[in-house]
């Protein structure tokens, strides 16, 4: 056994290019146009934020820290830019400057507090990570959104270099390399490895500690405000809540790839393999037509697989050491058992992990082939595929949604793709329109999360002849077809304000309780109902706008809050669905008749409350009959049935529906009282 | 029990924030408002109980807002099949601490880093139950699910007090018994807790399982107070939990710490939203205030003076 340590690949960074290979060849098989080369830059462009930041992070946890603020800073530098272009009116590229140095100066900030303060990596940045994002929404009250930035900007995160290398390739190139170099080919670098494998014995051997643990923060602080840029470039909006969730993905590659999270061993191309793996995982499950959450399940399993082997194995290597040094003293029976015992090891590991992607490619292999099978048993016609994506997969408004285009589906006996974001984060809707577009499904609905995000990606899957149609959220109107469209947000802000100012009896102050500060939906109806109380009821005074992040539970301590500390308030609008009965069981739980309640939820979640008197009305379409509707649309638009011109539509059980221009309409908003709930389900 | 510096500090600034609302609407002392506070982070605090645990044994469990998510799950099903609630909580605890073993089993048997291990677990975790629920509530629960069947009047003083009595006996336990020491023992050096009898791996799986037990119990005082189960709910739930210990003055390098920072932490935390409600200040504000209170418990004692530096 070889004791001298590999050279390129000290960590077993192999084993993730056997998992690579194993990952190219289930996906070649399972996905569609996977391996292409087209894909393979898509590839790249989905991988380039989190791969800056995986890249940044990787000198970071070699010393041994931990950065969690990499995603907040994404979030400020978006910000920055936005603002310092767009308020101050500097050029973009010294905006882009300017968001650069905010980067250098919390990555400074970072190493400044762990080395003077002493405190921990981990608590410095787990404040940080609050902080930056706070101050990201502090700077722009959460709700604003800069777009229209200039096409040379734009090009860096949607361009391509000679029609096909995205623009990212270079970038992110020459980030790795710079970084690359200066890990493993500077005295710098070698400092940094002692650092992390002994602090106290690195400053003995006269290492500036502090200078270099600065210094890979403020590395990792200017990459994660360079993956801000990249990412305002990629969806074409600034808005506070780029970057969310990234820091777990990017730690996770990092961890992926060898590096030890104690400190000391790591290497910045095993960060690459890992982010690979995580990437490729990601994007050949989506060609497969398997679900987002599919693939961050299997993440974790990869994840825990992988460092299980590669402590395994070293502990065999160490064991190995231990053994030759013993046979060099007494008899060679001892070693004999030893290195046995390595290899069974090795072998186990080596067996369980080839057995799980095993596994995980005969299943896929088994459910396509028998997919397939009863493709060809069925009469010779192409099976349309329509893929739906909705703001946010886990809202129950969507939820709701899902059951109506199920049911269109299996009317028109069309395959249904369902696939969105966890939250109503546009830059992941659009990694997963990508894949659709690789896929090359025949029609994509899309209800936006950001318009001008999601019509980047729309106006190129029309360019490779996919039918698309918008539906609840209007993209550009030149980025699709035709528009599902239930109710327009300017609708539903006028008859939540209408409703709210009726219940008050037209006189005293209302609040709003809505999803998160940075949601593009909500505000878009914030700003409608204040337009309208103001034109309409100016009797009616604005308290607060809380955010509820989403969360029933935060709903309801925050509405506990604001009736207390806002006793003029008569009526509460709650515009996301986890928020009405949030506040509903607050007002039950504080027993406050006097106040008011009406929002915007789905029957089912407010039935009981209805019911009891503690929600007068839900405003609301029906969102099943949305789902419904937006099937058979997309299905008619693919299939050449419905066209540009026509006046009426004809959708299933809906029977015949108004065309207005370019937009189907599904009619008006419907509100839901104690007397009509009851004939509802969805 | 000599209170540390950090734990002055805590109070100092509960106190400095607690004259805050004097300025702002009354209202903030009244006993409602203080009864809503208390309930509303109960949870947290149990929670905190065990990520204390954890953290004095010198790991970390990331997965918890998802574990608490699952336990909801678990105890909504439970109740939906028609066990009586005193299964449903034998059964949401059981679950709770089966999936804390299998957090201590990787972190000791497997040799995992806790941080990765519970990342993956967190990942694991949370999308699985998008997938079995597709986002869905869990709903038609039974009558008795609410509040255990008690009604609001009697549930809230009966779940303060059965919260605070977990948690008094729990802090109690860690201070004073030899199995809570056994904790600070492995949490300061293994070895020596090794040589001195005691097990390190068993210690740390043991101290995982009460994690993963008290994330349970977390999730069921949260959730028995609505009657249907949000599956998507505990995002962002084990960074706040982390967060409230960490002010609380509790090492992550192992071995120094309790339950009383804790306490302290979860209190300082928790108050800050409600306080800056009271004072009518922009919610836009609230995350960066958070957060710069955060960075401010935590660098003040070591600015202050540097008697407690390690490295």
């Amino acid at each position: 056994m070889s004791r001298k340590p590999n050279r390129w690949f000290p960590n077993l960074e192999w084993v993730l290019l056997l998992v690579l290979a194993a990952e190219t060849a289930v996906f070649t098989v399972t996905g569609d146009h996977f391996l292409t080369a087209s894909n393979g830059f898509e590839i790249v462009r989905l991988a380039a934020e989190t791969g800056l930041l995986a890249f940044g992070l990787t000198p970071v946890i070699k010393t041994g820290g931990i950065d969690l603020a990499v995603g907040s800073m994404m979030g400020l530098s978006a910000v920055i830019l936005g603002g310092a272009w767009s308020s101050l009116g500097l050029s973009i590229w010294l905006a882009a400057a300017l968001a650069l140095s905010v980067g250098a100066a919390g990555g400074f900030l970072h190493g400044w507090l762990i080395t003077r303060l002493r405190v921990p990596p981990l608590i410095v940045t787990l404040g940080t990570f609050s902080l930056y994002r706070g101050l990201a929404e502090a700077l722009t009250g959460g709700y604003v959104s800069y777009t229209g930035f200039p096409n040379a900007f734009i090009a860096l995160g949607q361009g391509y270099i000679g029609g096909i290398m995205p623009t990212q390739l270079p970038i992110i190139a020459v980030v790795f390399a710079s970084i690359w170099l200066f890990l493993h080919r500077t005295a710098a670098g070698r400092e940094v490895t002692a650092v992390g494998f002994n602090a106290s014995g690195a400053r003995f051997a006269g290492v500036a500690v502090q200078k270099r643990l600065v210094s890979v923060y403020v590395i990792s602080g200017l990459c994660s405000a360079l993956a801000g840029l990249l990412f305002v470039a990629r969806i074409g909006q600034a808005k506070a809540d780029a970057g969310t969730g990234y820091e777990l993905t990017a730690i996770a590659a990092v961890v992926l790839g060898g590096t030890s999270i104690t400190g000391g061993r790591g290497t910045l191309q095993g960060s690459l393999f890992g982010l690979l793996c995580l990437i490729l995982l990601q994007n050949g499950l989506r060609l497969s037509g398997e679900p987002s959450e599919i693939a961050g399940l299997c993440s974790g399993l990869v994840l825990l697989v992988a460092i299980i082997f590669n402590q395994a194995w070293t502990r065999a290597q160490k064991h190995g050491q231990v053994a030759q040094m013993r046979a060099a003293a007494v008899p060679a029976v001892d070693s004999e058992s030893f290195s046995m015992k390595n290899h069974q090891i090795a072998i186990l590991a080596a067996a369980i992990l080839a057995g799980a992607l095993l596994i995980a490619g005969t299943n896929f292999y088994l459910v396509r082939s028998m997919a397939g099978g009863a493709r060809a048993a069925a009469p010779q016609t192409h099976r349309a595929v329509i893929a739906l994506t909705p703001k946010a997969k886990t809202d129950p408004y969507f939820v709701s949604c899902k059951e109506g285009a199920d049911e269109a589906a299996r009317e028109l006996g069309v395959d249904l793709l369902w696939d969105g974001p966890d939250d109503p984060d546009p830059a992941r809707q659009n990694e997963i329109v990508d894949a659709w577009i690789t896929k090359r499904v025949d029609a994509i609905a899309a209800s936006a999360n950001s318009p001008e995000a999601i019509s980047s990606v729309l106006r190129k899957a029309q360019a490779r002849g996919i039918k698309v149609v918008t539906w609840d959220a209007d993209a550009e109107s030149n980025a699709r077809s035709f528009f599902v469209n239930q109710a327009t947000a300017e609708g539903i802000g006028s008859t939540l304000a209408d409703e709210g100012s009726r219940l008050a009896g037209d006189k005293g102050q209302y609040a709003i309780i809505t999803a998160s500060l940075t949601d593009a939906n909500q505000n878009e109806w914030i700003k409608y109902i204040r337009q309208r109380m103001a034109a309409a009821h100016p009797g009616m005074e604005l308290a607060t706008v809380h955010p509820c992040d989403g969360q029933r539970d935060k709903a309801m301590s925050e509405t506990k809050a604001i009736v207390r500390a806002y006793p003029g308030v008569r009526v509460i609008l709650a515009i996301c669905s986890p928020g009405l009965p949030g506040a509903a069981e607050a007002l039950k739980q504080e027993d406050r008749h006097q106040v008011q309640l009406t929002g915007l939820s789905t029957p089912n979640l407010c039935r009981s409350y209805v019911e009891e008197g503690w929600i007068q009305s839900v405003v609301l379409w029906n969102t099943r009959n949305l789902g419904y509707l937006t099937v058979y649309a997309a299905y008619a638009v693919d299939n050449g049935d419905l066209k540009t011109g026509d006046s009426h539509f004809t959708a299933g059980r809906l029977g015949t529906l108004s065309v207005a221009g370019d937009q189907i309409l599904l009619g008006k908003p419907f509100i839901f009282t104690r007397e009509n709930i009851g004939g509802f389900h969805f | 029990m000599k209170p540390g510096k950090r734990e002055l500090t805590l109070a100092g600034a509960i106190v400095a924030l607690g004259l805050l609302p004097l300025f702002g609407v009354p209202g903030f002392y009244s006993a409602g408002n203080l009864r809503n506070l208390a309930l509303d982070n109960l949870p947290m605090l149990i929670a905190a109980l065990g990520m204390t645990v954890v953290i004095l044994v010198a790991e970390i469990d990331i997965s918890i807002g998802s574990l608490f998510a699952v336990c909801g799950a678990v105890a909504g099903l439970t109740a939906k099949a028609g066990f009586p609630m005193p299964l449903v909580v034998v059964a949401t605890v059981a679950a709770g601490a089966a999936l804390g073993a299998v957090n201590g089993q990787l972190v000791t048997r497997a040799r995992v880093p806790s941080i990765i291990a519970t990342l993956a677990m967190l990942a694991i975790l949370r999308n699985a139950i998008i997938y079995a629920t597709g986002g869905a509530w869990i709903q038609d629960l039974p009558r008795d699910f609410q509040w255990f069947g008690l009604g609001q009047a009697a549930a809230q003083p009966a779940y303060l007090a059965a919260g605070g009595m977990l948690f008094v006996s729990g802090a109690w336990a860690l201070r004073q018994t030899s199995a809570g020491r056994m904790f600070y023992a492995v949490g300061c050096d293994h070895e020596a807790a090794r040589r001195v009898g005691f097990n390190p791996p068993g210690v740390v799986r043991a101290a995982f399982i009460l994690m993963g037990a008290l994330t349970a119990v977390a999730a069921l005082f949260s959730f028995t107070r609505y009657p249907t189960i949000e599956t998507s709910a505990g995002q962002g739930f084990e960074l706040q939990v982390i967060a409230a210990v960490v002010v609380g003055g509790t090492a992550i390098t192992g071995g120094r710490g309790g339950a009383v920072g804790t306490l302290l932490g979860v209190i300082l935390l928790g108050m800050i939203g409600t306080v800056f409600t009271f004072l009518h200040v922009n919610p836009a504000w609230s995350k960066a205030i958070q957060g710069a209170i955060i960075l401010l418990a935590v660098v003040s004692d070591t600015a202050v003076g540097k008697r407690t530096v390690h490295v």
